[in-house]
């Protein structure tokens, strides 16, 4: 079965798929490598349901975050941030702060304009947190208000007010600029896969029988993640330690060596827990503040340690957001349903920031149809910047691209589900239409849209979503084995609320043959052994790898210490239980902390990198959504009653927890699609509402019937064959709900959040609202 | 600039809450921030100065000097090194900093340290250790319900009081009883189910 090329690669047969349609893929694994685990592979503690390591730390109020570290002597410290959307900085006082008793440093910005309200302006550093606070306000700024653009139509018009001077815009070279508009932008280069523009549009909307146009908007997301971004910077000599919120140590590590002119080796970055990333903490500091090295500076001149969390409003204004999009779809389509073209044409909100892109679910997802064109804008507006959000344009796209295609299908007189099998070339995803069909109940749904009687309508709909099958190399794990026979795992990768953690240890016991809980697992440090910056639903598909690689190493070393109790060779062994015993006579067996007590020295310390990636079935890694909604026609409200979810994650290491951000992608999905709506004052141009009250997200109140199916898709190119999978789940969710809500009223919106007020409008111009 | 107020002050500190009102409830009006409106005769203003302040934590009694307009949240996590309630919202939105006050869950954010004196506080760390869990810590350890486990300190304590008034509530009542606790990471499901099998348990 496995033979070796001259490069020392193996080649090995994999069995991946879906169980009920699997496909038999030949991959070449580089040299030292293990034979990759795939749907034929008998786990002891893979693919089982295993609690988080750090669960008891987690539910006593035990484990310690960022904002929860809290040291000796330490400082308080507090951002001063612009109030105006727009202008210069005259003048910065500070003397008022300075004077207030308790108040220990201030720092202000070298910046001379201002471009959107929340900008970074000052900062204070105080012994305790309401001096701080107090400080903060005496801060007194004086600017010269220049004009400003917070709406995105209106920033994209000829005569609005420019949020960049010439050549100031944080734009890729060579894109076109018009005013705010930077586009079309040049093809992406993420992702490998991403198709994109392609044949000759005009002539595949000549060939089409029935085409659709219509242009789908929907307002930025916050991340509203719960703990704060923040740090606590700690100076030793020129040794700094910072424990801040991330989802990158490394990342941070390199930035704040950079700053402060020192070698990486002499600052430490740790991230025991934290709480919540969702693609906002990939910045060193944040992608619209530079607190992170304001808060090291504060530490440095002070001498104390400091701590600077920002506080809730901030987080919603200047820590990022996914941006909003106007995206004009028109499709076109054969009679028998067999898509010709696709023009997908958009214009994101970036705020002062590149936006993310949306086209590829357009470029992608439907890779037989031949003629594609995509165009993607950035629009800069007076506001905070945007940054990563769970897969990137892509729950934005999918929504414009998915919709549009539901709409075609009704056009056609087609089951939507039907039209995407006609134009789905994804080998695993014609059977995810089957499974989650048959969990939904498809066949409820209305055969016409709308028919329910009464004032609450129930309607069922379903989108899909795509993602990359993206890793990181250069990571490495480091498994510690004791004379006790007590097992240590070390990784510096930072565990955001996945559970990366636990999921190592279950690699670790499964090749031990330990229980995960037997394995003390360290994460979430610079100290330890390279770990990548979590984003683009990475790590597990770099981490895993290497630790299967490091813990092997510990297998053979602790079978070469059992072999010579037990009169066999290393190879005639297995691992369970904690115990190593003939594989063909389990009952000759030593426990493993008897093999691990005849170690020579006090540890045997295995440390190894991941190997090279290697062949999958597709670069893209899909997921489907189905959602059944309630729709109350007299008062606006919609209720999700329940979500199928299914999708592809490579072998789910551990169910229990993969289950859960299944789940989780597909609240915040329908917290977008129902609730989630950054208001922008277009007086005064600030946040209205950048809080937890009225930035609305969804509640335990609103909670639906939540069903996420792992299928083993084993499509990942590494020896665990897992993927993360914190993205393609969210992708296709907004438009599932949104395709809902047409199949329970049979009135389409195309505007998200699906608010009551916007719910009445639309039904009330089909003629189907309720009589007064 | 001053010293730094004094934290995590434990000294013996034995005058009802009354008696040092009176006592400490000196320069507020000279300091003029603060414009009392009409008040009882033996009432008193504090601060602008820290105070000392005698808190019944976890069935403990605790002492620390804080300024009267600290929270009872700061003054757990600030003062008494208790992070188990977390700061998220700061304006009683999110139910991040739920502790139990007198039995009662609240937003320890939405308080003043000073009227929590002479009433019982139970923090999530007075709930159960990792070594011994309550039965609701213990079930939401097994069901996976939290991700992040930033919201979980708060919603354990709000479930523990949902429970306590209502030993086998429907799932509707569970939802009703949650309803003012925010979790981003998405794992409300895995809450239900985590309070459902506590009170099947406990029969």
């Amino acid at each position: 079965m496995a033979q070796d090329d001259s490069a020392g690669n193996t080649t090995f047969q994999v069995k991946v798929g879906p169980a009920e349609s699997p496909v038999s893929l030949e991959v070449h694994t580089a040299p030292g490598d293990l034979k990759p685990w795939d749907l034929d592979t008998r786990f002891r503690a893979v693919k089982k349901r295993h609690p988080r390591l750090e669960a008891a730390q987690k539910v006593t109020g035990r484990a310690k975050y960022t904002s929860d570290v809290n040291l000796p002597d330490m400082l308080w410290a507090k951002m001063v941030r612009a109030t105006i959307p727009a202008g210069k900085i005259v003048r910065i006082d500070t003397a008022r702060a300075e004077r207030l008793s308790g108040v220990k440093a201030v720092w202000t910005t070298d910046a001379k304009l201002v471009r959107f309200a929340g900008q970074d302006i000052a900062a204070v550093a105080a012994v305790s947190q309401e001096i701080a606070e107090d400080a903060a306000r005496l801060v007194e700024v004086q600017y010269e208000a220049n004009a400003f653009v917070t709406d995105l139509e209106e920033a994209m018009t000829p005569k609005a007010p420019l949020v960049f001077g010439e050549g100031q815009a944080p734009a890729p070279p060579n894109a076109p600029r018009n005013g705010n508009v930077i586009g079309p932008l040049p093809p992406p280069t993420l992702g490998g896969a991403r198709g994109g523009t392609r044949g000759d549009i005009e002539k595949g909307f000549a060939e089409a029988d029935t085409a659709h146009e219509a242009t789908y908007r929907l307002a930025v997301h916050t991340h509203a993640v719960l703990e704060t971004h923040g740090v606590v910077a700690q100076w030793e000599g020129d040794h700094l330690t910072v424990y801040t919120s991330t989802q990158g140590v490394f990342m941070v590590r390199a930035a704040l060596a950079e700053a402060f002119g020192l070698d990486r080796k002499k600052v430490r970055v740790i991230t025991e827990h934290m709480g919540g990333g969702f693609g906002s903490k990939l910045y060193p500091s944040a992608v619209g503040s530079a607190f992170a090295i304001v808060a090291c500076r504060l530490a440095r001149q002070t001498g104390a340690p400091v701590k600077l969390m920002l506080d809730r409003q901030e987080e919603q204004v200047c820590t990022g957001n996914a941006p909003g999009a106007l995206m004009a779809v028109r499709l076109g389509a054969k009679r028998d349903g067999t898509l010709t073209a696709i023009h997908f044409r958009a214009h994101t909100e970036g705020g002062i920031g590149q936006s993310a892109r949306t086209g590829g679910p357009a470029g992608s997802m439907y890779a037989q149809c031949p003629n594609v064109k995509l165009e993607e804008h950035d629009v800069f507006t007076n506001a905070g910047p945007t940054c990563a959000l769970r897969a990137p344009g892509h729950p934005q796209g999918a929504f414009g691209l998915e919709c549009a295609m539901d709409e075609l299908a009704h056009r056609l007189g087609m089951d939507p589900l039907e039209f995407r099998r006609k134009n789905d070339t994804h080998p695993f995803r014609k059977t995810y239409y089957d499974i989650g069909a048959r969990a939904m109940g498809w066949e409820r749904r209305n055969r016409v849209p709308g028919q329910t009687a009464g004032p609450k309508k129930r309607g069922i709909g379903m989108a899909h979503g795509n993602w990359y099958v993206l890793f990181r190399e250069a990571v490495s794990v480091e498994v510690r084995v004791h004379k006790d026979g007590s097992v240590e795992l070390f990784h510096g990768a930072q565990d955001l609320g996945t559970g990366i953690r636990t999921a190592l240890a279950v690699i670790a016991a499964e090749e031990l043959g330990l229980k995960p809980a037997e394995i003390t697992a360290h994460v979430g440090d610079t100290q330890y052994p390279p770990g990548g910056t979590s984003g683009g639903s990475t790590t597990t598909n770099s981490s895993c790898p290497a630790a299967r690689l490091a813990a092997h190493q510990a297998r053979m070393r602790i079978a070469g210490l059992a072999a010579p109790l037990l009169k066999v060779k290393p190879d005639e062994l297995d691992f369970a239980e904690g115990k190593i015993f003939v594989a063909a006579d389990p009952s000759r067996a030593v426990s493993f902390r008897e093999a691990a007590q005849k170690m020579p020295g006090e540890v045997i310390a295995c440390l190894a990198d991941r190997k090279k990636q290697f062949e999958v079935v597709r670069q893209d890694l899909a997921a489907t959504q189905f959602a059944e909604v309630e729709v109350d026609v007299e008062t606006g409200v919609i209720r999700v009653l329940k979500m199928v979810g299914v999708h592809n994650c490579g072998i789910p290491i551990n169910p229990l927890t993969a289950e859960n951000q299944f789940i989780g992608a597909q609240i915040q999905g329908a917290s977008w699609a129902l609730f989630e709506h950054r208001t922008l004052d277009q007086n005064v141009g600030a946040m209205v509402n950048p809080n937890l009250e009225s930035y609305k997200l969804l509640g335990a109140a609103d909670m639906f019937e939540a069903v996420p199916i792992l299928t083993d898709g084993a499509n990942a190119g590494n020896n665990t064959s897992a993927t993360g999978m914190a993205e393609p789940v969210f992708v296709p969710t907004l438009a599932a709900i949104a395709n809902a809500v047409f199949n329970a009223t049979g009135v389409r919106l195309r505007e998200l959040p699906m608010t009551p007020d916007r719910v009445l409008a639309a039904l009330a111009a089909a003629g189907k609202g309720s009589k007064p | 600039m001053s010293k730094r107020p004094p934290t995590n002050d434990e000294a013996p500190f034995n005058v009802s809450r009354r008696t040092f009102l009176k006592t400490v409830g000196v320069g507020a009006a000279a300091t003029g921030l603060v414009t009392p409106a009409p008040r009882a005769a033996d009432a008193a203003v504090l601060g602008p100065d820290a105070v000392p302040l005698r808190l019944s934590v976890n069935g403990a009694t605790r002492t620390v000097t804080v300024e009267p307009r600290v929270t009872l949240l700061r003054a757990l996590r600030n003062h008494l090194g208790m992070t188990g309630a977390k700061e998220v919202c700061e304006r009683g939105a999110c139910g991040g900093c739920t502790v139990l006050f007198d039995g009662e869950p609240i937003c320890a954010c939405l308080m003043l340290a000073v009227d929590a004196v002479g009433h019982e506080i139970t923090t999530v760390e007075g709930l159960g250790t990792p070594e011994k869990l309550s039965p609701v810590q213990a079930t939401f350890a097994e069901c996976d319900a939290f991700q992040c486990g930033f919201c979980t300190p708060g919603f354990v304590v709000a479930s523990t009081a949902l429970l306590g008034k209502n030993p086998h509530p429907s799932l509707e009542e569970i939802k009703a009883g949650l309803a003012g606790n925010l979790c981003r990471c998405g794992t409300y499901s895995r809450i239900f189910e985590a309070v459902a099998k506590t009170a099947e348990r406990k029969g």
